[in-house]
């Protein structure tokens, strides 16, 4: 792509974000959320390729309905409680329009069924940015509301995390694996949000984290499926060695990072009297966790038998930039003694 | 509810939910979405009568503005889609499936 207009739509995916962090009157925050769809749209169908079309004009159409039913529920709040201010919230309808407006924003089940599509038809560099970038804003707007209705919140969460879990066990291409180990991290966040918001920052800022490592792994060894995950021992021999660590992080398991998000969040769970809520959502990170073994297993664990032309790839030197896949991954691994840190600088 | 609020949700709800049930064409989903934008349009333009003041009656510009470039967007996406699977029919829309 042209580097000018590279630039311009990067600045303008920065641009829409900030916008959104920086409003407290919910006209701007859609300015923000708009700008955001309008600036990541051609970055999704620079390939003009059929299936990169396709995600994009499903990304389109339900980025776009997400963001009008943002409008309409703050006019409704605006006619009913005579304010726009974000924070200042307080009649229960449309609070919930506007969650169940930013869910499908965000793909939280059941308003998911667009992101394993849309994730499949995009490039590797453009998920990244969709499943990283593209979740800061409207969380930004989920922060700073405080919902009447404590029941919506949990059912979101549950159902994304089974949704999750369920949904990634008979994929095989790691784009779809990607987006619903993202529909399940996302429904752990939503899980405590009305409790602490502070822990939903937090289990979002090591999502974040953790999906650009694997995304980053991903490229570097140009697989989009299982199969073809099983000849990186030839391309990367030390990654592969280490992106099991990375995929065990994701699904949860301690001394890894990953297991911060959760404990905390079962312990808050806990301390609310939801022990059942926590008890499932503790089961359904099981179902996750099966999936990312078996990307373990296809990549580290076993040598592939499928070498039908018998030939391993050279080890060339890649020209990929390797220091944001070695900052993450180590953010990734060794995160987890910095607890009592994160949870005291993370207060909102 | 006041009539004029009724009015304005009303026209949106129907719009959303021709979004949602739309079943052939992705013309008409941009329509539907098109609609439910000048719902929201009217209601920004009605809210100045509502405060008797005009200090808001910026809004539906600023909102007409951005609707304009989504629809825009949208209408590439057609021709776009219309280019790449020879028809905006939604059933054509299978490749990702799997």
């Amino acid at each position: 792509m042209n580097p000018y207009i590279l630039a311009t739509l990067l600045f303008g995916l920065g641009l829409g974000t900030t916008i959104t962090f920086a409003s407290s009157h919910w006209l701007l925050a859609w300015m923000g959320l708009e700008i955001n769809t309008l600036a990541i749209i051609p970055l999704m169908a620079q390939h003009h390729h059929p299936r990169a079309v396709e995600a994009t004009t499903k990304y389109f159409l339900t980025q776009a309905t997400a963001a009008a039913m943002l409008l309409f529920a703050s006019t409704t709040n605006a006619w009913l409680t005579g304010q726009w201010d974000i924070q200042q919230m307080s009649h229960p309808l449309p609070i919930t329009l506007i969650t169940l407006a930013l869910a499908l924003k965000i793909g939280l089940a059941p308003v998911h069924s667009w992101l394993p599509e849309v994730l499949q038809g995009l490039d590797l560099t453009t998920g990244l940015i969709l499943s990283t970038w593209q979740k800061l804003a409207p969380f930004a707007l989920l922060l700073q509301l405080q919902p009447a209705n404590s029941t919506i919140l949990i059912i979101l969460g549950l159902t994304s995390t089974l949704v999750g879990g369920w949904g990634g066990l008979n994929q095989t291409q790691l784009r779809k694996i990607l987006a619903y180990s993202s529909i399940a991290h996302l429904g752990w966040m939503i899980l405590v949000l009305q409790f602490s918001p502070s822990l939903t920052l937090l289990t979002l800022l090591t999502y974040l984290i953790m999906t650009s490592s694997t995304f980053l792994v991903f490229k570097l060894n140009k697989s989009t499926n299982i199969n073809m995950l099983a000849t990186s021992w030839a391309k990367a021999p030390a990654l592969t060695a280490l992106t099991p660590l990375i995929l065990l992080s994701l699904g949860g398991l301690p001394p890894l990072t990953g297991f911060m998000p959760k404990w905390l969040i079962l312990q808050e769970l806990a301390k609310q009297d939801l022990a059942p809520t926590a008890t499932l959502a503790a089961m359904s990170a099981l179902l996750s966790l099966y999936f990312y073994l078996r990307l373990s297993y296809a990549m580290a664990l076993t040598m592939s038998p499928n070498n039908l032309t018998g030939m391993t790839p050279w080890r060339l030197q890649s020209s990929q930039l390797t220091l944001p896949l070695a900052i993450s991954t180590m953010a990734t691994l060794l995160l987890l003694p910095l607890t009592p840190a994160a949870v005291a600088l993370l207060t909102l | 509810m006041t009539p004029v609020h009724f009015a304005f949700s009303s026209a949106f709800i129907l719009g959303l939910t021709g979004l949602a049930f739309h079943r052939t064409h992705l013309l008409s989903a941009l329509l539907c979405l098109e609609g439910m934008m000048l719902s929201l349009f009217i209601a920004l333009s009605l809210w100045t009568l509502q405060l008797d003041s005009t200090n808001f009656s910026a809004a539906p510009m600023l909102l007409l503005a951005f609707s304009a470039c989504e629809a825009s967007a949208g209408l590439a996406l057609l021709v776009a889609t219309a280019r790449t699977h020879g028809t905006d029919r939604l059933q054509s829309l299978n490749l990702l499936q799997c």
